[in-house]
């Protein structure tokens, strides 16, 4: 108990997360007599756990296009096709970030390669400051429901199911949020009803033609994995290749002596992310074995006897859970404590994974430690607290739709029933 | 020179991309994860919850961090220790991997990169206590 209370204070000090998840699952062994010995193999277990190396290729690919100008040319063709609606803009900037961030995995770089773009040109077309703000780090996060993004992709990995079905369970719920927040934008901006301009066909064209060598992208990599024609492991090794050579070969707008730089940084995640994974395999195990999830289940199931509460309290409990942990560190910790339980209460695996993705995102803009915030506060030059009232309505929209999304399986479960 | 190793890593790990042996792909995979994580703990990006930095300033920080340093230096250590342990048993027993690969060989990053990361987490450790000792000259 006492070790236990020391280390959520050495993790509030900020220790890094591995070594709190390392401590206690040494902690553990120890007191069950296993020798630490098991520690090493289950961190070794990363090596076999199927479909992860889509993880590295994923962020790297992702990496290599904020860099590029690629999300100059989205935020072109985003326009052009986009442009000629009323609030146009600001259902620009909700498309083209969706994408963007379904394709680069979620981890923040959407607000510095788009919302560097978007911003200016948003308070250009004389959209209210505070909106902008809003809007901008809300997107940052917005496309984490669509494939390939790396939380799904953790997220089947932890959990053990289909990805290509929770890829397809994501689709729905994803494009609800979309819906939702883009007519709040459009709300709100009811009386700056300025389109961006008329829509014309030689402007599509030309922007397609800009954007011709990253287009077949989306449409090989989605269709494929949504066909089920790519396994996910597949589809990142295409995309990260794909996109190499498109952009540091062809279009050679990443030099290659930056490279070496770039692979680092983008490595700097994946480390993170998967030594939490390696030593959470081990903490997860002793969990398990040490009956965690049943003692959890049998004391809520004093109090909550109904799925529909029970749905209640878990998104309670997620959203204090997105506040204080970041995506990645909460899939890997939790998911295997908390499928058990849901089991129980006769809640779908994939739609869980859905409910679990969509409540984790209002994490990245939850105060104290959102991610989103403080990269918006840092990129946009504002004060924190500014970019929390801004972001505020924000996340009411996104709330009602991660409640949406967590009463209504159908949406969720709709494409799976094939 | 991490970055050198980091770089190797990926560049077999791409050309051996498409030729799906699966046991190497993951093999590299659990490289990349240990490898990158060294990397992380020397430019100090490890996921952690981060409220500290944030909100108390600087100077009341310190010592938490110096606390916070060592104790993952030990943790790690740990580790490194149980994983050594562990490589020399699987010497010991012999076992292989990929084929007739000795699976130590593979194995054997896991110690050694504890062992890195113990020391990062010691040195910044260190450069706590200096700072906090010593505070004029650390702002030198």
């Amino acid at each position: 108990m006492i070790f236990s209370i020391a280390l959520i204070i050495l993790a509030i000090f900020g220790a890094p997360l591995f070594t709190i998840i390392a401590a206690s699952a040494m902690f553990g062994y120890q007191n069950e007599g296993i020798d630490l010995m098991a520690m090493a193999i289950e961190v070794l277990g990363i090596a076999s756990m199927p479909m992860l190396s889509a993880i590295p290729l994923f962020t790297f690919a992702g990496y290599l296009l904020s860099e590029s100008n690629a999300p100059h040319r989205l935020v072109r063709l985003t326009s052009a096709m986009l442009g000629w609606m009323p609030g146009g803009l600001a259902l620009v900037a909700l498309a083209a970030c969706a994408f963007f961030t379904a394709f680069t995995g979620a981890s923040g770089v959407t607000i510095i390669a788009l919302g560097a773009i978007l911003y200016p040109a948003l308070k250009q077309d004389g959209y209210p400051d505070n909106f902008n703000l809003g809007l901008v780090t809300t997107s940052g996060s917005l496309g984490l429901l669509f494939a390939p993004s790396l939380p799904l992709i953790l997220y089947g990995v932890v959990a053990e199911i289909s990805i290509d079905d929770l890829f397809r369970a994501g689709v729905l719920p994803g494009i609800l949020m979309l819906v939702l927040l883009s007519g709040y934008s459009l709300w709100i901006n009811r009386h700056n009803r300025k389109p961006l301009g008329s829509f014309s066909w030689g402007e599509v064209g030309s922007a397609l033609w800009e954007a011709k060598w990253e287009l077949p992208l989306p449409v090989v990599v989605l269709g494929g994995i949504y066909s089920g024609y790519f396994a996910v492991s597949e589809a990142a090794a295409v995309t990260a290749l794909y996109v190499f050579i498109v952009e540091v070969l062809i279009l050679r707008e990443i030099k290659i002596k930056e490279l070496p730089g770039l692979m680092r940084e983008s490595m700097l995640l994946v480390g993170g992310i998967l030594i939490i994974l390696g030593v959470s395999l081990a903490s997860t195990n002793y969990m398990i074995d040490a009956g965690v999830p049943q003692q959890i289940l049998a004391y809520i199931t004093e109090y909550v006897s109904s799925q529909a509460s029970f749905l209640f309290l878990l998104f309670i409990f997620l959203l204090i859970l997105g506040a204080i942990l970041d995506i990645f560190s909460a899939i890997v910790l939790v998911v295997p404590l908390i499928l058990p339980i849901a089991a129980q209460y006769g809640v779908n695996d994939f739609h869980l994974g859905i409910v679990f993705l969509a409540a984790m995102q209002l994490g990245y803009l939850t105060p104290p430690v959102g991610l989103n915030l403080f990269i918006a506060s840092y990129r946009f030059n504002r004060p924190i607290m500014n970019v929390y009232s801004a972001t505020f309505p924000f996340l009411i929209i996104l709330m009602i739709s991660v409640l949406l999304i967590m009463y209504w399986p159908g949406l969720s479960l709709w494409l799976l029933s094939d | 020179m991490l970055l050198a190793v980091g770089q190797i890593v990926l560049r077999i790990f791409f050309s051996y991309g498409f030729i799906w042996a699966d046991e190497l792909v993951k093999l590299f995979v659990l490289w990349i994860a240990l490898i990158a994580s060294i990397a992380a703990s020397r430019s100090n990006r490890h996921l952690r919850i981060d409220l500290l930095s944030h909100f108390v300033a600087d100077k009341y920080a310190r010592f938490p961090r110096i606390i916070v340093e060592a104790f993952a230096a030990i943790v790690c250590a740990l580790l490194a220790w149980h994983s050594w342990r562990f490589v020399q048993l699987t010497i010991e027993f012999e076992d292989s991997i990929l084929v007739d690969f000795p699976a130590w060989i593979a194995y054997s990053l896991l110690p050694l990169s504890f062992v890195l990361m113990s020391y990062r987490f010691a040195l910044s450790c260190g450069s706590e206590v200096v700072r906090a000792v010593r505070p004029d000259e650390a702002a030198e």
